[in-house]
């Protein structure tokens, strides 16, 4: 067992390389016995990426692991288990259809000969379930869970592994108020048994409440490390936003037509239960507007219900005035809207057809007459596309597979740009894409707004909200609790907002 | 760019190649094979296969694998149209038409807009339907009256035949093209290489994606209705067995052809071209000494497998698993 005081994680000088970028540079980290340790940082700070080397993601990291002061490799996830690490991700990693004793105990499950032992499989997973505090049959299959109850098992599943470091990846998202006061009680009594707890999430009120010391990173280096005494919601928001490297914004005029005329998008009193309450706002021509909210604030759901893509309770969508049928999505398109999904590749682009069938595949009926497709009709906007998005290769008959990332959220907006949209809703456009890409679509998304149409941008990359946006809806736990306007955007006061801290308002 | 066009066009060459081979060999079994009046005989006997293949095509090339509904679809077609050729020539061949559409709707209605899986559900309805049609008419064969006009008309359309060639070799070609521009140029055709190709961001574009899936399936009825009554009028009565392998026999001939059992890509010349491979196998098989009908259904099966299996393996070599 390790001295008292020392750490039971050190990570010295850690780097991690991808081509042409440098995501974790250098990292000193350190981890006390029983504390619960906040890792923050925007989008792209290098956090998750720190954490994967932890669990053994990568082979190929370079600098020093120490566990309980002795070197050790994780270069593999096994490596990583057996130096008793273990990690909780948002997304759950538990099979559905099975029960909750034989997802607890995959890969370990108890046998006599050849056959399972049941008595003893269902005796281990109450052991599991006990440390969690969580009262359930083991034999109820996994779906039949809440989610709160599946997060729980997966903790639970996490523990079975004896593990001396627990990285929990922004556990509270889609948890409700009463469940997230649940799993802290459950975080505090493992850090009384010694468990150290690394912690990440955007939460703030969260982070104040649970955590022991706060480290912040910022373009793959560690800024600071605190007690979390010592640090307000205000000052670490500055470490995190603090000269982080910002790329160029197209500097855009707002056009006097966006004040006073008659909105190209409103929306009134929208309402889907459990996920987003009586929401109002509306878009005029020229605008490029925010939506600014933490993960499982409803700023997706809100989007795809108020294009018709999910059901809408409650409230009334107006394109250009005209009253949009909810839930047929088709006429919407119709009508002049366009959603830019925040899923490329389950839900963007089909990734066997060509750049220009993707391009194309949101334009049919405006190429099709009396029932006939004319491909000739669509080949100058495709050319044209090509051309403006700086699509490369260049080539319509290419694979849309075989292209980078960024050419392909191109093309995945290029699909909406070929249909002239007069409102497009962009959710998360530049999601895992380079530099270069990213000033492409933002050039792209400007012109869009210039040209007298309206955009509604979804993003959690705060440089990219604060700079591209002219106003800023804050949208928090389903509810729309403000809006940022000229001097009052920043990246500070935005993260702040969604928070629930507005600027000249106290909550 | 020139890679990725020859991996676009080969799949319809490669059937093609398939295609002179067998007649090479058709060649050497048989002396008499190269003249006019046989091959005409191939494309006749192929003929029925081939309007069912075209059909299947959409469901295939929109990722929905089959319907394995046609030989019910065949069999109801038949009956109906024999059952009211007293009512006149006409009205029998519109009833039999009509019925395979709607039993298509149904098929459509059910994949595309309940979302049942494909394969389960035409299993389902293949049993359904069958066990109606016997039901209703005790597995009996009922014969078209060749001592009426109606009657003898029908039994006629078999054999009929424009300036020397087969009237349904004549009909397998219109639907054919019918089908190719459908497929290649019609707007519902494009949206269904969508579909086929990424069903959910087909939906995200806004395709129609339970209407284009439904279009495809009655589309299927209706060729396999065709289909059936083509086969009523050679065998002269309607029998509920007549579409007994043509959905097997069909849908070998669309993945010859080049439409890959994941769809979304494929065109109708190789539908064409694999259902005359299936033709050209069942003529000239059984000219082979040694070769019955046992030998000939394993050879159909390992043709199958391994084209299925080409298909796949060509398609995960190039990074496009599409499982």
């Amino acid at each position: 067992m390790a001295a008292p005081g020392q750490p039971v994680l050190q990570m010295v000088g850690v780097t991690k390389r991808f081509a042409g970028t440098v995501a974790v540079d250098g990292v000193d980290f350190e981890l006390l016995p029983g504390e619960v340790h906040a890792l923050m940082g925007e989008n792209g700070a290098g956090k998750s990426t720190l954490m994967k080397i932890l669990a053994g993601s990568f082979a190929d990291y370079t600098g020093q692991i120490l566990i309980d002061g002795q070197p050790v490799d994780l270069r593999s996830p096994q490596a990583a288990q057996a130096n008793g690490v273990a990690m909780i991700y948002q997304e759950l990693s538990l099979a559905p259809p099975i029960s909750v004793a034989e997802n607890l105990l995959a890969g370990r499950l108890p046998g006599r000969g050849p056959w399972l032992d049941r008595r003893a499989l269902t005796e281990q997973a109450r052991a599991c379930l006990a440390r969690v505090g969580l009262e359930i049959d083991p034999a109820v299959p996994v779906e039949d869970l809440s989610l709160h109850e599946a997060q729980l098992v997966e903790v639970a599943k996490a523990l079975a592994t004896e593990p001396r470091i627990l990285v929990m990846d922004e556990p509270t998202s889609a948890l409700s108020r009463e469940e997230v006061d649940r799993l802290f009680e459950l975080i505090d009594r493992l850090r009384g048994e010694g468990l150290s707890i690394i912690y990440i999430s955007h939460h703030l009120p969260e982070v104040f409440r649970i955590v022991d010391r706060v480290t912040v990173m910022r373009d793959g280096r560690r800024v600071i490390t605190h007690a979390i005494g010592e640090v307000t919601s205000r000052s670490l928001v500055e470490l995190m936003v603090g000269g982080s490297v910002n790329t160029l914004y197209p500097v855009r005029e707002r056009p006097a037509s966006a004040v006073g005329s008659q909105p190209l998008l409103r929306v009134e009193g929208l309402t889907r239960y459990g996920f987003f309450h009586d929401v109002s706002f509306a878009l005029r021509p020229g605008e490029i507007v925010g939506l600014c909210g933490l993960a499982g604030s409803g700023r997706s759901e809100v989007a795809r219900s108020l294009c018709g893509l999910d059901p809408l309770d409650e409230g009334r969508v107006f394109l250009a005035e005209e009253p949009l049928m909810a839930g047929d999505y088709g006429a919407a398109i119709g009508a002049g809207l366009a959603y830019l999904t925040e899923d490329r590749k389950a839900q963007g682009l089909a990734l066997r057809l060509t750049i220009g069938e993707n391009l194309l595949a949101a334009s049919t009926p405006r190429l099709t007459r009396w029932g006939r497709y004319r491909e000739a009709l669509g080949r100058p906007t495709t050319a044209g596309l090509l051309t403006a998005l700086q699509v490369h290769p260049a080539e319509p008959e290419r694979e849309v597979s075989t292209l980078s990332g960024g050419n392909q959220q191109k093309v995945l907006l290029g699909k909406w740009l070929a249909t002239e949209p007069r409102v497009l809703i962009l959710d998360e456009p530049t999601r895992g894409v380079d530099v270069g890409a990213k000033a492409v679509i933002h050039r792209a998304v400007a012109h869009v707004a210039d040209q007298g149409h309206a955009v509604l941008l979804i993003s959690s990359d705060l440089p990219e909200l604060v700079g591209l946006s002219d106003r800023i809806l804050v949208l928090r736990e389903g509810h729309l609790i403000g809006e940022l306007r000229g001097e009052e955007r920043s990246e500070e006061t935005a993260l702040l907002a969604a928070n629930g801290e507005l600027p000249g308002r106290r909550p | 760019m020139s890679e990725a066009k020859t991996q676009r066009h080969r799949p319809v060459s490669g059937v093609y190649l398939f295609v002179l081979a067998l007649l090479l060999l058709g060649r050497l079994v048989s002396p008499t094979f190269w003249t006019a009046g046989s091959l005409l005989q191939v494309v006749q006997d192929v003929s029925i296969l081939g309007v069912v293949a075209v059909g299947l095509a959409f469901i295939t090339y929109s990722g929905h694998f089959v319907d394995l509904s046609i030989p019910a679809i065949m069999a109801v077609s038949g009956i109906v149209a024999v059952a009211l050729l007293p009512y006149g020539y006409s009205l029998a061949l519109a009833a039999g038409l009509l019925s395979g559409l709607l039993l298509g709707l149904v098929n459509g209605l059910v994949v595309g807009y309940l979302r049942l899986n494909p394969i389960l559900w035409t299993l389902a309805a293949l049993s359904l339907i069958d066990g109606i049609t016997r039901w209703a008419y005790g597995g009996q064969w009922i014969y078209a009256d060749e001592t009426t006009l109606a009657g003898t008309r029908f039994v006629g359309i078999y054999r009929a035949s424009v300036l020397g060639v087969p009237a349904i070799v004549l009909v397998f070609a219109a639907v054919a093209i019918v089908g190719g521009l459908l497929m290649r140029h019609s707007g519902w055709g494009r949206n269904l290489k969508l579909v086929g190709a990424a069903y959910e961001p087909a939906r995200m574009s806004g395709v129609p994606v339970r209407r284009t899936v439904c279009i495809a399936f009655v589309l299927s009825g209706l060729t396999s209705a065709l289909a059936g009554l083509i086969k009523t009028s050679l065998n002269k009565y309607g029998d509920v067995e007549i579409g007994l392998g043509y959905d097997f026999l069909a849908l070998t001939a669309v993945v010859l052809g080049g439409t890959p059992l994941a769809g979304g890509r494929g065109t109708m010349a190789g539908v064409v071209g694999g259902a005359l491979v299936m033709g050209l196998l069942g003529s000239i098989l059984p000219l082979i000494p040694g070769i019955g009908q046992d030998q000939q259904s394993m050879i159909r099966g390992v043709i199958f497998v391994v084209v299925v299996g080409l298909s796949q393996w060509a398609l995960r070599r190039r990074g496009r698993d599409d499982q």
